[in-house]
């Protein structure tokens, strides 16, 4: 019996390995590796960034003069790598972050890829840079808050966007400036979900509300993909606390809103931390019963004529909708990262990862409202920043801080309520 | 017939010289993990007969303490892995006592219980890293941290603990211990009548089983650097052990093996084909081969290669 | 006041709980047999409902026939061409049939239909009623009731009426129903049509207050597995008890220990069952 099987196995095994063999690889070009969400509980999101980062490399490779002082629009291909143009990989890692760890490992041994972008959900962003770390290529994190990302000492990680801490910093300046025009803010509610993203700007959350005495009431973690979260708003409405943070992905931000109209909770103010509250398929979800809902935001669309107006009409041209937050950070990054590759003059990632190091994008160069680009020693852009929004009919309208308001602040929301 | 054992061994050492790459050795690798869990798996589910589909809380437990020495006392990976063992065995003590008294279809049920169970509370519990996971040290502090950038070693350590696995099962194949499993396969019943120490021995089985699917675990989260519930103790993982070892033959010493070289490669070829979506589309190739095999050839490869091929070969040999 | 409330979703919940597991013990009863798929036909029912929403521009009560139609097709064709023949070789061929049946339907559903979360446009069934200061959203309220009223009435089948007793006889003593004449693969089929037809409309019901995925029929199979070992096997108004009171300890273990633990506290009630008392409430020792 054991001969026999083991002669079996060895002719199979002759015939097993000729079955796959590596694809072909192109020539001439710089090729980026995007890990996104494309199916999944994020999926809109990750469509939505993957249109943007496709307009993004449209602008880059060819030539855009008006798009003012945006870098790289006005030329055509990357113009210190001989007008090299960018070719761009997708891969979809569904939301998984063991799936987006062996993705990452075939962009970079198999497609070759020089650089890889990524990778929305902070549990996959972590793993993919870690691969991108044990081979020595660039990785630029989007989009992903999570503070481990580049808190690790890794050397090839970068992020443009800001993170966990900066947005928790910006809450807690908000509720003071909210407490300074008389609104009561005895207690706060956070409802995160449960990986990477959601536990990480939680934390920042309740290390920066005990620091400015600002008790929170209950803290929430659950699973993004729950079915049922009634019994979580039953919890939160009685606690009775006056801002309620979430911290969700899509289809759980959507469902918490539902819930609580069915079960009447509705707390003086809700405040989205960007990602489901921002993802295109929210709006048309819950308008009707989430109004006055607060998130935040580092892009605005801007006058019409502006650059920002610009890249937002061809993104509507290809999608059909506005460009929203979370895609236009994956746009600043990706416009970053394409400004560092033709800075690095070459395809060899030591001198891409240089050029990224000394990466230094001044305010008028940017599509955000940051005040500039330029990376710490782990990685971190320490120059972004964000607004807040609030639900406005069909729409984010940005309303804190006030020198940059286009609308007034509605206190306490309206939800469903008329 | 003499030549097909030498001839195996002599196609796995040298393969990553024969097909070179990282392509190639990746798939070696991905080969060699998957027979090793299923050879792991054979010991008890095959031979003994008891269909466990839980099977991946041994190689949860065995994939987490590497990663959790590391992170805890900044140990090298590979310090955790008698830890994880040694855990799995207690383990295995402890499900198998009250579950072996379920048959059939219960004892199977029992083990999906429990490994779902452990895979929500490991996702719950703080210092394993709940949901998020763990990580391994992404760039080694020296060479016994075995964070290699090349396959090529790793290719060479699994084989390594396949040879000890594929050992293992051969010695007890032939041992009275041996001869207890199939007795208990064959009827449980008659077994204990003729003096087998039926629940002694299912444990033992159990035991051992999962001291290799442990190890298993292991050397594959000091290999990909992380680990999380799913990864870990998720359901697909038990499923794969189950189906490798059956598409190859369960009970047989070689089946797992044969079964992994069918299903790796097919796998890598689906995924590469189809791109990102591929990954669905094998699991959807899996299913139908499962469900094949259940009605069909549920003896697997070599069942179907001892009723066909052999007596055919046997028939060639005489009539030479 | 809001424990009342939570209690009360519980038991709607569970209610849909108790209608998907009394198909799965029915066959369990007469077959000796579990179904690892039973979960893919839950979430298949949703996809059915979905389908009849969008492309046909369905109504609330089509989608529920649609549902337990379409499925009621399913479980007979898998009984006939798969079951049937496996129900007599070894046992890893008989777990292996219904577990690659699940990932079958499963991935299949994942290809088809993508891993993005679904849910039902709004239809005819929609607020909330206050009733003593209890909000019951409407559509739980009504699956709630639809589902004990159909699970109600399988058990009527299987007791008033003739085809009802000829499938409890194949199921209490299969050679003597075969002398007095009653074809016990026919009922076997016809169980596993009843088993996954109401699994269907069980998910349809769901469908029209939550959002799903493929995904979603592994949670589904394990809870009907708890539900009928608590229960009882072969025992379908055990399965009616068994799953409101399981849709109530989730609910409540949701509400006290936080949402994380609810199903670690319902695996860990159904590990306990198997240990301590596998006949469960109801069933046959």
């Amino acid at each position: 019996m054991t001969k026999s099987s083991a002669m079996m196995a060895a002719a199979i095994a002759a015939a097993a390995a000729l079955i796959s063999a590596p694809p072909a690889q192109a020539a001439g070009t710089v090729k980026i590796g995007i890990l996104w969400p494309l199916t999944g509980n994020a999926a809109a999101a990750g469509q939505a960034s993957k249109a943007a980062a496709e307009v993004a490399a449209e602008i880059v490779n060819n030539k855009h003069p008006e798009l003012g002082n945006l870098p790289l629009a006005a030329t055509e291909g990357l113009p210190n790598q001989g007008g090299a143009k960018l070719e761009l990989t997708f891969v979809d890692h569904q939301g998984n972050p063991s799936l987006a760890q062996q993705l990452a490992t075939r962009l970079i041994t198999q497609d070759a890829v020089h650089v890889l972008m990524g990778a929305y959900q902070s549990s996959c962003s972590f793993t993919a840079t870690a691969v991108a770390e044990r081979y020595g290529i660039p990785f630029m994190v989007g989009e992903s808050a999570a503070l481990n990302i580049t808190g690790r000492g890794f050397k090839w990680v970068f992020r443009g966007t800001p993170i966990a801490s900066d947005y928790a910093a910006t809450y807690m300046r908000f509720f003071e400036d909210m407490k300074k025009q008389g609104k009561k803010i005895a207690s706060i509610a956070v409802v995160n979900e449960n990986t990477d993203y959601g536990t990480s700007v939680a934390d920042s959350i309740e290390a920066a509300a005990k620091k400015n005495n600002i008790p929170v009431a209950i803290r929430i973690p659950y699973s993004a993909s729950s079915t049922d979260v009634s019994a979580q708003v039953l919890q939160l409405k009685e606690k009775q606390p006056d801002v309620v943070i979430f911290i969700s992905y899509t289809s759980d931000s959507i469902l918490y809103m539902k819930t609580m109209k069915n079960l009447d909770y509705l707390p003086p103010m809700v405040i989205g931390d960007d990602t489901g509250f921002s993802d295109p398929s929210f709006i048309p979800a819950v308008a009707d019963v989430a109004q006055g809902a607060m998130n935040r935001s580092a892009w605005d669309i801007g006058k019409p004529g502006s650059a920002t107006s610009k890249i937002n009409e061809m993104y509507k041209a290809k999608t059909g909708r506005d460009l929203d937050d979370t895609s236009a950070r994956n746009m600043q990054s990706f416009f970053a990262l394409a400004d560092a590759l033709s800075r690095a003059g070459s395809t060899e990632p030591e001198k891409i990862r240089d050029a990224l190091t000394k990466t230094d994008l001044k305010p008028e160069q940017l599509m955000m409202g940051y005040n500039g680009v330029k990376f710490d020693e782990t990685g971190q852009n320490i120059l972004a920043s964000t607004y807040l929004i609030q639900l406005k009919d069909k729409a984010y309208q940005l309303v804190w801080p006030d020198k940059a308001a286009a609308a007034k602040l509605d206190w306490p929301m309206k939800g469903w309520k008329q | 017939m003499r030549w097909g054992l030498p001839a195996l061994a002599a196609l796995l050492l040298f393969y990553p010289f024969i097909f070179t790459g990282p392509f190639y050795w990746d798939i070696g690798v991905a080969f060699l993990l998957a027979a090793i869990s299923a050879s792991a798996w054979n010991i008890v589910g095959g031979y003994a007969g008891q269909v466990s589909v839980g099977h991946s809380m041994f190689f949860g437990v065995g994939a987490y303490t590497p990663l959790l020495f590391y992170h805890l006392w900044g140990l090298p990976p590979v310090a955790g892995v008698p830890a994880g063992m040694l855990v799995s065995l207690g383990l295995a003590v402890a499900i198998g006592m009250p579950t072996f008294r379920l048959r059939g279809h219960y004892f199977s049920m029992a083990t999906i219980a429990v490994a779902e169970l452990i895979r929500i509370f490991v996702g719950t519990w703080e210092l394993v890293g709940a949901a998020i996971g763990l990580q391994g040290p992404a760039v080694g502090r020296a060479w016994w941290d075995l964070t290699f950038r090349s396959e090529l070693p790793y290719y060479y350590i699994f084989l390594a603990a396949l040879a000890v696995v594929l050992y293992t099962t051969f010695a007890v194949e032939r041992s009275r211990f041996g001869y207890y499993l199939r007795a208990i396969k064959a009827g449980e019943r008659a077994a204990r009548s003729l003096g087998v120490p039926v629940r002694e021995t299912k444990l033992k089985a159990l035991m051992l089983s999962a001291i290799f699917t442990s190890l298993a675990g292991s050397l594959y989260s000091i290999k990909t650097g992380f680990i999380d519930p799913e990864s870990g103790f998720g359901i697909l993982v038990s499923v794969q052990m189950v189906i490798v070892a059956a598409l190859g033959g369960a009970g047989a010493l070689f089946g797992p093996l044969v079964g992994a070289l069918i299903l790796v490669p097919l796998q890598t070829a689906t995924n590469t084909w189809f791109g990102g979506g591929g990954s669905g589309l094998t699991y959807i190739l899996y299913g139908g081969i499962i469900v094949l095999l259940a009605r069909f050839e549920p003896g697997g490869m070599h069942e179907w290669w001892q009723q066909r091929v052999t007596p055919f070969l046997a028939r060639r040999k005489h009539a030479a | 006041m809001l424990l009342v409330q939570v209690i009360v979703g519980g038991l709607l919940l569970g209610a849909i709980y108790a209608l998907f597991s009394s198909g799965l013990t029915l066959i369990w009863g007469m077959m000796n047999f579990i179904n690892f798929a039973h979960g893919e036909f839950v979430m298949l029912g949703m996809y059915v409902a979905l389908l009849v929403v969008v492309w046909l521009g369905g109504g609330p009560e089509a989608f529920g026939f649609a549902a337990a139609f379409a499925l009621f097709v399913l479980g007979v064709v898998v009984y006939l061409s798969l079951i049937r023949h496996v129900m007599r070789g070894p046992m890893l061929a008989q777990i292996l049939s219904t577990f690659g049946l699940a990932l079958l339907l499963r991935y299949t559903a994942f290809w088809i239909f993508s891993a993005n979360f679904v849910s039902l446009p709004q239809v005819s069934l929609s607020g909330t009623l206050n009733i003593a200061g209890i909000l019951m959203p409407v559509p739980q309220l009504v699956a709630g009731v639809a589902a004990i009223a159909l699970t109600f009435a399988l058990h009527l089948l299987l007791t008033r009426t003739t085809v009802g007793s000829q499938l409890l006889a194949v199921a209490e003593d299969r050679n003597a129903a075969m002398l007095m004449g009653i074809r016990p693969d026919r009922m076997q089929a016809l169980a596993w049509g009843l088993a996954a037809g109401s699994a269907g409309i069980a998910g349809a019901l769901m469908a029209v207050s939550y959002p799903w995925s493929p995904s979603v029929g592994e949670t589904f199979g394990l809870t009907a597995f708890v539900v009928v070992t608590l229960g009882g096997f072969g025992s379908v108004p055990g399965a009616m008890y068994a799953g409101l009171i399981i849709g109530l300890i989730q609910a409540l273990s949701a509400y006290w220990f936080g949402p994380i633990y609810k199903d670690i506290v319902v695996y860990a009630l159904f590990v306990a069952l198997l240990w301590l008392r596998p006949q469960g409430l109801m069933g046959k020792a």
